[in-house]
């Protein structure tokens, strides 16, 4: 310790930019891993939050997926002695402008038992008497801060937007904010379930039952009776386990989350091993009279790592107030990301702050931070005392180490390969993953001098000086630029990886929708087409086949059921009507079978990831919840389908409502007559709805537009670390020329003392910049091949089972070349501005 | 030639050091000039200073004509490039550049067209005796070598001035002498006006005046009867 005060403070206050840039590579690294798992934790922990407040004292929730189930089921659950309170419950997020409102449809007369509706004064009568309630369908209860954000009052109307179009209702009490009243950020309202029941367009159906047990049954036991009342087509579970489908469903968000972070942190491990590996080369005349004085190799070693956890301490600890922040901003995004794509609404005002996140942040930057300081302090430990004083000698990377790297790598590929040519399951897979992200790293020092050699002749012939010198500074100091440029390789080849997967899905997915999403118009009950809260009733779909230029109304009903624990989505409609415009396209089983089969009731045709995911394929059987019972039925082939991320079945309509007891549809699609102006068509349909239903009508290309928005919403998310990591690249390449600078001071001092303009020197280290660039360029690029390959199977085994084709991504390639040129040249600015000021005469006799 | 008026130089720092104190000096053209002088009697200062490498703190220093002061940094570099050779202790040659890279360097920077940049290098090459060295790199040359190299860079633009700061410091005797030779035969040949910092009367000697220096004041000036044949 009393060396770390002695000899590395007056080093860290001599080179306070190198240690800042150190710092933030450490800071920006742990902040991307804390922010956005804060902003996940953040979302998870509201919709658990906003769950069990509004469970109340329920013990056990009743469900059929999505689906909802027959208000009869409510008599069979409360005819349980174990059950001391049983209420059926509807749930729907209504956009205001106040945003997103929670409604909550109850039956009074039986809820208070299980939630409490604290209200303000006067309003008792409410809860006393639930028949005053009943007797007024337009009556709604919401809580102070909505009232306080609408200027609402008891008594005062509430106009929203209905399945019946706009409804007014009428404020008859207040909650005050607490306990119920605070959930969804405070943005909560509650009516009559039956009134719930038409306004939401839920038929006869409740979403679930919220069950309370008598006393003395325990959870277990309650569960057991319960499920063998209703059986296996109904859920009977702890109001936590719906945060965990919640979980579950965005899981595919969790694991690019874990990727990005884990990138990000291991970029910031070269920028530690660059900037340790720089220092330890500038001070090995320190260290080696350090070690002239008696000093042990164990106490050099130990002074270096000591360093190495002291910045990591430090940089972890900024890091995780940076990530803090990050969350902050990111987390309204996530959110409504999370809404559009999965339908559930989350509304989080507060992010999550978990301790022991921030410890493990704090353990890993530190690991990460001793990681990357361990091989340069090993180095400093092995330094000679008789040869520190040589310079430049141990800047030169060994053709021996070289050759050990490579063969390092060789034998990593292709232990690589083996595991994933040859291996079966994730066991294999990440093993197999990280050999070649390995191998990558192994190869990237010879990688950037070959490539740099390349470069030479072409920058020698441009600019004979200023091109050869830069192009040396690379090859002649390796262990000064390799780790930046793998640095910057690694966060290029992250973004390939994700632009060349994004680019993957996109294709497939305009594949996909030219030959599935054919009909002239779609209409849908909410402007989001994944949003469950409203639906039309069956009679609807007369009513549109009945306009005029309509030529076929396809009802849709989506909704996920629980299968073996995870969501599913099933996707109900005429298979026959639909089979005739659409050419479904099979991955398993005969097109023509599988199609007269499933119209016919006697199986399903399952997607592409399902059939990943869950082992599934043609002649096996898929067991399916229903509040009737298990629907048991063939799987009949699988096609290609990007409804779901968890995987979807077609199912005719006809069994469906046989076996759901719901003829309720989320969308429409219409084909127009020939000749019939869509548009017209379009203008009709909202014409007759207008004021009656709430209804949007889309377009084909609208449809396809909002589907690849809902895409790119996904993706944005990535891009925010991507960005992060570049930045971390970036901070590399400044770390570095501060470097290089410090280290050719008296070559740049001779360069002005035998001619050389200011120009000519500042042109000497934009040029060495900007090499670094390309060759890191280059190097992802070759990287991001591999990554994207990797990415694609885990796409394939882990984040949906999605089947996408391998694209490079070209344009992303192009568009980031210059923005790595420019970056790389922005990040020469300040140093070769250092150089061309530094004092001649000092340089010269630079030592 | 060169002219230094009331020339001095103090460095400022937590307490300030004159380095050299106000001096008048002119070195007409053609002469070959020997600053003799202890450790920090100001000699390196005094060279700096004439080279443009450093500014004074006050007086005038003019080269060829030109006052330094009032000049920009890039007309002060263009007096250099086009006017000085320096040759330095510590060769200064660049480690990742050949021989002949080195030698083409300031020509290079002049923009000369890369045939005339060929042929004067191999010319200089030749002249300082190192016609079969030139692809090679410095690490691969001897202290000799290093420094003929460095000779004949700086005379690459064939510069009315040298400057030479401890030329032979860095080399054994043999090698220094074989330095100094070919510094006199080459300011005999070019007609270059030649000033050299060194510790070692023997190559003091040599020159045609010495000039002495001590604690930053010039304590003599002496012209050599005879330079020593070196």
């Amino acid at each position: 310790m009393k060396l770390l005060v002695l000899l590395s403070w007056p080093y860290v206050r001599k080179h306070k930019l190198r240690m800042l840039l150190t710092l933030a590579g450490i800071m920006l690294g742990v902040a991307v891993y804390v922010g956005m798992h804060t902003a996940n934790l953040t979302i998870q922990s509201a919709f658990q939050r906003t769950v069990d407040r509004i469970a109340g004292k329920a013990q056990l929730q009743v469900s059929a997926g999505e689906t909802g189930f027959p208000e009869d089921v409510l008599e069979r659950v409360q005819s349980l002695r174990e059950v001391s309170a049983a209420a059926p419950v509807i749930e729907a997020a209504l956009a205001t402008p106040q945003g997103t409102l929670l409604v909550l449809g109850v039956d009074m007369t039986g809820d208070s038992s299980l939630r409490e509706y604290d209200l303000e004064g006067g309003g008792e009568d409410v809860i006393d008497d639930p028949l005053i309630f009943l007797a007024q369908p337009d009556s709604m209860i919401v809580s102070r801060q909505f009232a306080e954000r609408s200027g609402l009052g008891r008594g005062s109307k509430l106009t929203l937007k209905t399945m019946g179009g706009q409804k007014t209702f009428i404020v008859r009490g207040v909650m005050k904010a607490t306990g119920l009243a605070t959930v969804f950020g405070g943005n909560l309202a509650i009516m009559d379930i039956y009134a719930a029941q038409a306004v939401f367009g839920r038929g006869r159906l409740f979403d679930r039952i919220d069950v309370g047990l008598s006393e003395g049954v325990s959870v277990r036991k309650g569960t057991a009776k319960l499920q063998s009342l209703l059986g296996p087509g109904f859920q009977v579970e702890p109001p936590q386990s719906r945060g965990a489908h919640f979980e579950s469903m965005a899981r595919g968000l969790t694991i690019s989350i874990n990727m990005a972070s884990l990138f990000a942190l291991l970029i910031g491990v070269f920028i530690i091993y660059n900037s340790f590996s720089i220092a330890i080369t500038q001070r090995r005349g320190e260290i080696g009279v350090l070690r002239a004085l008696g000093a042990s190799r164990g106490q050099v070693r130990r002074l270096f790592l000591l360093e190495s956890i002291v910045l990591g301490v430090a940089g972890s600890l900024l890091g995780v107030a940076a990530g803090l922040a990050l969350a902050r901003g990111v987390v309204p995004g996530l959110a409504a990301t999370l809404q559009d794509v999965f339908g559930h609404a989350v509304s989080a005002s507060e992010i999550t702050i978990s301790p022991p996140l921030a410890a493990f942040s704090v353990f890993i930057g530190v690991l990460a931070s001793l990681v990357g300081g361990y091989i340069p302090a090993h180095a400093a430990a092995r330094v000679d005392p008789v040869k520190a004083l040589q310079k430049g000698r141990n800047q030169v990377l060994s053709e021996g180490e070289n050759r050990l790297r490579r063969r390092a790598a060789v034998a990593c590929i292709a232990t690589s390969a083996a595991l994933i040519g040859f291996g079966n399951g994730n066991a294999y897979f990440y093993p197999g993953y990280l050999l070649g992200i390995t191998s990558l790293i192994l190869l990237s020092p010879s990688m950037a001098m070959w490539l740099a050699s390349v470069m030479r002749p072409v920058l020698k012939a441009v600019w004979p000086v200023e091109g050869a010198l830069a192009a040396d500074s690379l090859i002649q100091a390796p262990r000064r630029t390799s780790a930046t440029v793998t640095a910057l390789m690694l966060s290029l080849a992250l973004a390939v990886g994700f632009a060349g997967v994004s680019r993957g899905i996109y294709a497939s997915l305009i594949d996909w929708m030219s030959h599935t999403l054919n009909p002239d118009l779609y209409v849908s009950p909410s402007r989001s087409i994944t949003a469950k809260t409203f639906r039309f009733p069956a009679s609807m779909a007369g009513e549109l086949r009945s306009m005029e230029g309509v030529e076929e109304v396809q009802p849709v009903r989506n909704a996920r059921v629980m299968i073996g624990g995870e969501p599913v989505m099933a996707v109900s409609l005429d298979i026959g009507a639909i089979s005739r415009r659409v050419r479904v396209k099979p991955v398993e089983g005969d097109r023509d079978e599988m199609v007269r089969l499933a119209s016919q009731g006697k199986g399903v045709i399952i997607s592409d990831n399902l059939s990943l995911l869950r082992n599934l394929h043609r002649g096996g059987i898929l067991e399916i919840p229903t509040p009737r019972g298990v629907l048991k039925l063939p799987v009949l082939g699988s096609s290609v389908d990007y409804s779901d991320q968890q995987g979807s079945f077609l199912i005719d309509s006809k069994l469906f409502q046989r076996y759901w007891g719901d003829d309720t549809a989320n969308l429409f699609r219409i084909h127009v007559k020939k000749g019939q102006s869509r548009e017209a068509v379009r203008e009709a349909i909202l014409k007759r709805w207008a004021g009656s239903h709430e209804i949007f009508v889309y377009t084909n290309e609208g449809i396809r537009e909002y589907i690849l928005r809902l895409t790119d919403q996904w993706f944005g998310l990535t891009y925010i670390q991507l960005a992060v990591a570049l930045v971390v690249a970036i901070l590399g390449i400044v770390n570095t020329l501060t470097v290089s600078i410090s280290d050719r001071r008296r070559e740049l001092g001779v360069l002005q003392a035998v001619g050389g303009l200011r120009n000519q020197i500042r042109r000497t280290i934009w040029l060495e910049a900007v090499s670094i660039g390309v060759v890191g360029l280059v190097m992802g690029a070759a990287a991001g091949v591999v990554m994207i390959f990797f990415n694609l199977h885990m796409l394939h085994r882990d984040l949906g089972g999605l089947r996408v084709d391998f694209v490079f991504p070209y344009a992303f390639v192009a568009l980031m070349t210059p923005v790595v040129v420019l970056c790389s040249f922005a990040a020469a600015l300040w140093p070769a501005e250092s150089a061309v000021r530094a004092s001649l005469v000092e340089s010269l006799e630079y030592e | 030639m060169i002219g230094l008026a009331q020339v001095s130089k103090t460095f400022t720092g937590k307490r300030d050091v004159v380095a050299l104190h106000p001096l008048d000096l002119t070195i007409p053209k053609g002469e070959m000039v020997a600053i003799i002088g202890a450790s920090g009697s100001g000699k390196s200062t005094l060279l700096n200073l004439i080279g443009g490498l450093d500014h004074p703190t006050a007086g005038v220093i003019s080269v060829d004509g030109r006052e330094l002061g009032s000049l920009s940094d890039d007309d002060l570099t263009r007096v250099r490039r086009d006017k000085i050779g320096f040759v330095f202790q510590f060769f200064n040659l660049l480690p990742s550049l050949s021989c002949l890279e080195n030698v083409s360097l300031p020509l290079h920077l002049r923009g000369w067209p890369r045939q005339k940049i060929h042929d004067r290098a191999t010319d200089l090459l030749r002249l300082v005796g190192l016609e079969k060295r030139m692809d090679h790199l410095p690490d691969e040359l001897s202290g000799g070598e290093r420094q003929r190299v460095a000779i004949a860079r700086a005379l690459s633009v064939y510069p009315p001035i040298l400057l030479a700061d401890e030329p032979t410091g860095n080399l054994d005797s043999a090698a220094g002498a074989g330095i100094l030779t070919l510094i006199k035969d080459l300011h005999e040949r070019l007609g270059t006006t030649v000033l050299m910092v060194t510790h070692d009367m023997n190559v003091a000697r040599a020159c045609e005046r010495i000039l002495q220096l001590k604690d930053g004041v010039l304590l003599s000036d002496a012209r050599v009867e005879s330079p020593a044949a070196s």
